[in-house]
Formats: structure tokens, sequence, C-alpha cells
């Protein structure tokens, strides 16, 4: 369309890029990986979001999905994981026992990976539907829509 | 012929112990712990010549306290019919360990495979093996207090332990022998029962 343009905030503007590539990082914990898994492929899609790209390394990574119980073994690992995501951030916690331990009520399991990492949008489902992460996929746009930080900026 | 491990084509999934494995398929022998390495060389020399696992079993209140568990397998090293591949000999190995002095010889040297399975039964519960050579934590964290696999270590850790359970996860809110209730135990009721033959089986497109 030449002589035509468009008029916007630039901070709409790459507020809706940003949204519309929330990079996940690639780490499976549990059962849960496998639905997480499910929701690259063509039935559910994740790309039609933008945040089909599994970043292998924690530096290109925006939004991290802790899909599964975590370990006592494991949390000092997320952890590491979590501090070396770049800035701006954002947490799922995906399923029961990545919200509350689940039914996993026992010495080997974190409850909770709210008490290793900050987390933005809980899951509830043992595991939840490939659906269910897709919306929490699109609270964390919908926070980034309107403003939101992740990460250390999030209480800023 | 069909291993002896196969479940059984006799039962149905609504019983349980009819999908578990035949145990009569190995000799099981129990044997002290000082004549363990000696028994075990003998055995690899008779064709037992692979390690299957090791394992660990806690009696708590009995003397000793705990059993080792190792499970060898004879593969056949010459031609074989079907019927010998398929039911191969095995034997089961019983050593009790005592509490006061929980160890063991280790046997990594005789089957380097021996390593991590030792490693995981001192990780789990506390039993030693002299001459290890590398006896670390495998599973739980190396920092890790107590053994969790021992039957008076508390399931929600010594820490935690403490602390109540929050009120829904009290059994002890149900009575015993409360029967199950709702529409998904009462669907699972009448779908036994119609396994059982006891209730008809309702015809297609009428409401079950």
């Amino acid at each position: 369309m030449p002589g035509q343009f468009m008029l916007g905030k630039l901070d709409d503007v790459a507020r809706w890029a940003q949204s519309s590539s929330v990079w996940p990082l690639t780490m499976g914990l549990a059962c849960c990986a496998i639905e997480m898994m499910s929701v690259t492929n063509s039935t559910y899609d994740i790309a039609r979001f933008g945040s089909e790209v599994f970043r292998a390394s924690p530096r290109q990574a925006d939004l991290m999905i802790v899909s599964g119980r975590v370990a006592q073994k494991m949390a000092p690992i997320i952890k590491r994981l979590y501090d070396q995501m770049a800035d701006p951030k954002w947490v799922i916690s995906m399923g029961a026992c990545a919200s509350s331990g689940g039914v996993f009520d026992n010495y080997a399991i974190v409850q909770g990976v709210d008490t290793v990492v900050p987390v933005d949008v809980y899951v509830p489902g043992c595991p939840p539907t490939p659906d269910g992460l897709l919306y929490a996929l699109n609270l964390i746009q919908q926070q980034i829509r309107q403003g939101g930080r992740g990460g250390i900026f999030a209480k800023a | 012929m069909p291993s002896s491990q196969t479940p059984s084509i006799a039962g149905t999934a609504l019983d349980p112990t009819s999908l578990r494995p035949d145990i009569s398929d190995a000799e099981i022998v129990r044997i002290a712990p000082a004549e363990l390495r000696d028994k075990l060389i003998a055995l690899r020399g008779d064709g037992f010549t692979m390690l299957l696992d090791i394992g660990g079993v806690d009696y708590l209140g009995r003397e000793p306290r705990f059993d080792v568990v190792y499970h060898l397998l004879a593969l056949p090293t010459k031609v074989a019919t079907l019927a010998e591949v398929g039911t191969p000999r095995r034997i089961r190995l019983l050593v009790g360990v005592p509490e006061n002095a929980p160890t063991l010889p280790s046997i990594q040297d005789l089957w380097p495979n021996a390593n991590w399975a030792e490693r995981e039964i001192y990780d789990l519960f506390g039993l030693t093996f002299e001459g290890h050579p590398d006896l670390r934590r495998i599973q739980m964290p190396y920092d890790w207090e107590g053994h969790p696999l021992r039957k008076d270590y508390p399931l929600r850790g010594p820490a935690r332990e403490a602390t109540p359970r929050p009120a829904f996860a009290l059994k002890s809110n149900v009575p015993a022998g409360t029967p199950p209730s709702g529409k998904v135990a009462a669907a699972l009721q009448k779908q036994i029962a119609r396994a059982r033959g006891q209730a008809p089986v309702p015809a297609r497109g009428e409401d079950s």
C-alpha cells in the first residue's frame, strides 16, 4: 500500500512484537512435558502465538515452563536456569506438582516451584490439557500487552 | 513356549494379582555376608554371567534388619532352542545385613554395573560396600541427611514431618470402610458388574 501509513505509539508496537515472540526454554521435568510437547504439534500449534521456538539456551529464552514435579535435587538447577535467563522473563508453573507438589507430599519433591522462582501463571491440572497451557501463554501475552514486565521488573 | 513372566491370559485387568509375574522361575538362595563373594564368583563361573540388579529391602524390627538381593541371569552360551532362550536360568541371592554392622563386600570388580547399584543402596538404605571405589550418593543431593528408603525415615522428611498436614489430606476425615461414592465410583461399579456378567450390557445407543 504505497503512500499509506499507520500511527501508533512505539510502546504499543514494541509490546505487540514482544508478546508475539515469547520464546520458551527447552526444559521438561516430568509427564507434563509430554503435554508441553504436544502443544508444539499441528493440532494445538503454539506457533500461532509465536512461541514455537523452544530455545536450548536460557540466554535466549523469555519463558520458563516448569512442566512437572520439581525434585529437591532439581531445585537449585531450576534456580540457576532462571537466573541465567535474560530479563524480561516469565515463568509458567504447569500442573499440580509444579504449583503445589501435587500428590507428592514427600521428602523428595519441592512443594511448589514458587518457593524457588517467582511464578507468573499457574496452570491447574494433572496434567493440564494443551489448551490449558496455551491459555496460560495467552495470559502472559496479555500481561505483556498491558505493560507488564516479567522477572526483576515485575514489582517495579 | 511363552516366558513364565508373561501374564496369564485367564485373568482380567480387574484382578491385579493375575498380572503379577511368577517368582518361581528363579532359584532363591539365602547366604551369609561372609560367603557372598565366594558364592558370586562360583556362580559366575557356573554360567551366571549377567548381574541384572541389586536391590535393598528394609524389614524394620527383624534381625538382621536389611536384605540385599542379587539378581543373576545365565544366558545360553551355545546354540539353544527357543524354549531355552525364553526361560533362562535365574537365581536370587538374599543376604541379610544387621543394622549395627551395615556393610557388605563390594562386587564392583566382578560386575562393573554393580557400581551404581551399590551407590543407590548406600544412598537410600545407608548400607556401605567395602572396596567400592566411589561410594557417593547417586539419587539424593550430595548434602542430604538420612537414607529415605529406610522404614523409619519420615515420609515428608525430618524437617517437615513436625508441621501439620492440611486437613483435606488426612485420610482420617473419612471413616474406614466407607464405600466410594459419586458418579465416577457408581459408573466404575457398574462397569465391574458388567465385566463379571452380573449386570446386563446396555444395547447400543441405550443410555448407560
